[in-house]
């Protein structure tokens, strides 16, 4: 943030706690519901619009901490701020096991699943005596709207700071890596699970906090209002007409959106839900972007990448590959006939695979040989049915996919996997962070690693600004990142210029010479026959040949697999 | 005792045709769209209230049921043409504008449902009498109105199975691109879709409102009713879905009996995080890969 702008920010609050500090009493209720939303708003955004998981049940944690301020307040007397910070804490406590359940699932369901427990959390209120039951109770109400409107104004400007904090940290940047693409933030290492399960339970925060100042400012709770769905309904909107997914789009929604609902419930009380319905859709058909959108291209506005990579050439004197590299010819990565079975369908069938320290094995086979899966298996991302796979010496049968590229195996995907919404930069130090602790290393690592594939000059672009080669080398240079000790390429090289190819093939060099084992993918022999020590060769899920290059090429099962059985006929007559 | 579970579960049995009903449009254009129409409990609830005024001035709900169903259809093929299809692009981000729009749709259908009917829960009074069947009293309304509804599903089944139009239907929902390319209008069969989808809300709105009172603003738990019936069901999965309207419908009026209208309406979304939890494929499908 530069001068202009944090002066900016600055007299805006100003005049905000102005406003509400000498204003009437009914402009301080007006501010307070306004300003109000923009918090329940930003709330939302965090899981819905940072994470990906859209849902319809952010008000379960404004009533959440409606309750919980009156419950506190009623029960042990306490001042209201003490009431408030209550709503705070708690609520995202009470968030951690109801996110344990409801982060297992995603899209829809996880949206339909928030709407649910909303229902179930209104049921409850409405059923037990400490809540008050049905008719709802009376709590000690603020001293004046001013002082109410005062407190929201200067607790949503903190809650606007520390979401900006959120987007720009490490956990900012993995969130919106686990929204372009869950697996492959699971293929860097990151644990996806926990990084949803913080977003949730800071959002549950401050969806918490906004309930309490809210019951505390009308000095009233009962179910129907605390998990209200025109609450829900504005939440949404407001953050759909701002920008979903930026830093300031909620603010900048809540300001427009917020002002106009109030007038209708001043004026339309009635008709407030179908307008808003309206409005809803035609931001969600007409402009998807929201008002970020329309100017997201505006230097003001476009999003600036976390942090920036080291001026001139890095090195990474710091930073040691995982274990100390020897050359003798080790076994790292060994799989004991391994299946996996799909119903009838045996897409891997008692395989027997070794990877050595220092070479390349190359793993071909035509289309639906089960290559693929075999990675996945060597990987994690799939548990096989019987067999084992030992990176090391050690199983890694049922380990979850994101702890290996902590011990030193990085896969990469068939078709590219980048995150789209983050810039070149970005896609490598969400790599780097999850690899290194301190922010020097990271950025050393990601610096270095941009370098090796070509790339620093474009370190600023979207992705969708490469070519597909320099995508592929992107996400190669994602995982050299690690610096591993078993790299899998999943046809890592198809569509790259002979050029690109030669890059790739440098890097591949380094790394084996200092002891690591590349397992690739092929289909186009010619891009990695120069480097693979071995050949093994797949088709319908079993073993056909191994040994070395040459050797295998001549094997006539190798050519029958990859021709047909009458061209390898022909072609034998022929010799 | 014994026999009080045994007329439970046969009026669980009955209940879980209406279910079956009124989450089978849902299916269908969840099908077709790969969207949930978040509005659809609110185009049940418009249509059992339309019924409800059309009793008021003396149609038979039965007499109603095609009329609500033809005006129910008429404003699904209106959501899906006027409004759905301008939403352009494809993939997830579409996919998010569209539940986004229908989830705006929803509060517009039970705002205005609100400002017609008002919040009072409404009911039609429809065969008030029960037949007794082996020591087991049925209600009359429930006996018929499961009649209709496993009737209705049937047929939209078979239209589904045996005709041309919903064979491309059913081409669309397993592969938009691959019916394309084969010549299937896909705007037209999206249209068809939704609007049929729509239809069978309505009429499951007609007979639902013979059985139980509900008000404007019932919609959104009718939504995850039917979402649960079909997540349990497994996606698109006839039999699965068949399955899931009895237990379901078993599950509703045992709770009801049991533990009383709250538990009744929390049972449901227990079920709906149970089923996602253990069972994400639904009860018949099978698991899914990387």
């Amino acid at each position: 943030m530069n001068m202009f702008k944090l002066a900016a920010g600055f007299c805006f609050v100003g005049a905000g706690i102005a406003v509400a500090a000498f204003g009437s009493g009914f402009v301080a209720q007006t501010l307070f519901q306004i300003v109000l939303f923009i918090m329940l708003a930003i709330g939302w955004n965090i899981i819905s619009g940072f994470t990906g998981y859209v849902s319809f049940g952010q008000v379960s944690f404004f009533g959440l901490g409606a309750y919980i301020t009156s419950i506190v307040a009623l029960q042990f007397n306490v001042p209201w701020y003490v009431g408030l910070a209550a709503a705070g804490v708690i609520a995202p406590v009470m968030a951690l096991p109801l996110g344990l359940i409801m982060l297992r699932l995603s899209g829809i369901y996880f949206a339909l699943g928030m709407f649910g427990l909303a229902r179930i959390l209104q049921l409850i209120a409405s059923e037990l005596e400490i809540t008050g039951g049905p008719m709802g109770t009376s709590i000690p109400i603020a001293d004046s709207p001013q002082l109410a409107a005062v407190v929201c104004v200067s607790a949503t400007t903190l809650v606007v700071l520390l979401t900006y904090a959120l987007y720009r940290s490490r956990l900012g940047l993995s969130l919106m890596a686990i929204r372009d693409d869950p697996v492959a933030a699971e293929s860097i290492g990151i644990n996806t699970f926990k990084a949803k399960i913080i977003a949730f339970c800071i959002s549950a925060a401050v969806g918490g906090i906004g309930g309490a100042l809210y019951v505390w400012n009308i000095g009233f709770v009962d179910p129907a209002s605390a998990f209200s769905g025109t609450i829900e309904l504005q939440c949404v909107l407001i953050v759909l007409a701002g920008g979903i997914g930026t830093a300031f789009g909620p603010v900048i929604g809540g300001l427009i959106i917020s002002s106009f609902s109030t007038y209708l419930w001043l004026n339309f009380p009635l008709e407030q839900q179908a307008i808003l319905g309206i409005v809803t859709m035609f931001v969600a058909i007409v402009t998807p972007g929201g008002v970020a959108g329309l100017f997201a291209n505006s230097k003001l506005w476009k999003r600036q990448s976390l942090w920036r990579p080291i001026e001139a050439g890095a090195t990474l004197s710091n930073v040691t590959p995982f274990r100390a590299s020897g050359q003798d010819r080790k076994p790292i990565l060994t799989c004991q006939s391994i299946s996996v079975h799909f119903g009838g369908v045996r897409a891997v069938n008692s395989v027997d695979v070794t990877a050595y320290r220092g070479e390349m094995l190359a793993i071909i086979g035509p289309n639906g040989a089960g290559k693929s899966t075999l990675f996945n298996l060597m990987s994690s991302f799939l548990k096989p049915t019987a067999g084992r796979v030992e990176l090391n010496g050690i199983s890694i049968v049922g380990k979850k996919a994101y702890t290996l590229p902590h011990q030193g195996l990085v896969r990469t995907f068939q078709t590219s996997r980048l995150f789209s919404s983050l810039s070149v930069w970005e896609n490598i130090l969400v790599a780097a962070n999850s690899r290194y602790g301190k922010k020097a290393e990271a950025i050393a690592a990601a610096t270095k690693a941009l370098v090796d594939v070509d790339l620093l000059s474009h370190w600023q672009d979207s992705v969708d600004q490469l070519t597909p080669g320099q995508q592929r080398l992107l996400e190669i240079a994602r995982s050299l990142v690690f610096e591993p000790e078993v790299l899998l390429l999943d046809e890592a090289m198809a569509g790259m210029t002979m050029h690109e190819i030669g890059r790739v093939h440098q890097a591949l060099k380094r790394l084996m010479s200092r002891g690591a084992a590349v397992v690739a993918i092929e289909h186009v022999l010619p891009a990695i026959a120069p480097l693979a020590a071995r050949v093994h060769v797949l088709d319908f899920g079993t073993t056909v040949a191994e040994g070395i290059p040459a050797e295998v090429m001549r094997n006539p099962l190798v050519v029958e697999a990859y021709m047909g059985r009458e061209d390898a006929e022909s072609e034998k007559q022929h010799a | 005792m014994y026999q009080t579970l045994i007329s439970l579960l046969v009026l669980g049995l009955l209940w879980g045709g209406v279910f079956l009903l009124l989450a089978g449009g849902l299916n269908l254009i969840y099908g077709v769209m790969k969207v949930v129409n978040l509005a659809h409990g609110d185009f049940i609830v418009l249509a059992g209230l339309m019924a409800f005024s059309l009793y008021e001035i003396g149609f038979n709900p039965l007499v109603s049921l095609p009329i609500v169903a033809l005006a129910l259809f008429a404003l699904g093929g209106f959501t899906q043409f006027g409004l759905l299809e301008h939403i352009k692009g494809s993939g997830p981000t579409a996919e998010l504008r569209t539940l986004l729009a229908t989830f705006g749709f929803s509060y517009v259908v039970s705002n205005i449902s609100f400002l017609i009917w008002g919040s009072q829960f409404q009911s039609i009074p429809f065969l008030q009498g029960a037949v007794v069947i082996g020591g087991i009293a049925l209600p009359e309304a429930l006996l018929v109105c499961s009649f209709v509804a496993f009737a209705l599903s049937a047929a939209v089944h078979l239209w589904l199975t045996r005709t041309k139009h919903g064979k491309s239907v059913r081409a669309v929902a397993q592969s938009s691109l691959g019916a394309e390319t084969c010549g299937v209008d896909v705007r037209k069969v999206r249209f068809l879709a939704f609007s049929v989808g729509s239809a069978m809300a309505g009429a499951a709105g007609a007979l639902l409102i013979c059985l139980i009172p509900f008000q404007a603003t019932s919609g959104g738990e009718m939504t995850v009713q039917a979402f649960t019936l079909i997540a349990l069901g497994g996606l698109g999965s006839y039999v699965g879905a068949f399955l899931a309207a009895e237990l379901l419908g078993i599950a509703e009026v045992m709770t009801q009996y049991f533990l009383g209208a709250n538990g009744a309406a929390g049972i449901i979304y227990v079920v709906f995080v149970a089923v996602l939890i253990f069972r994400p494929s639904g009860l018949l499908g099978k698991a899914g890969r990387v």
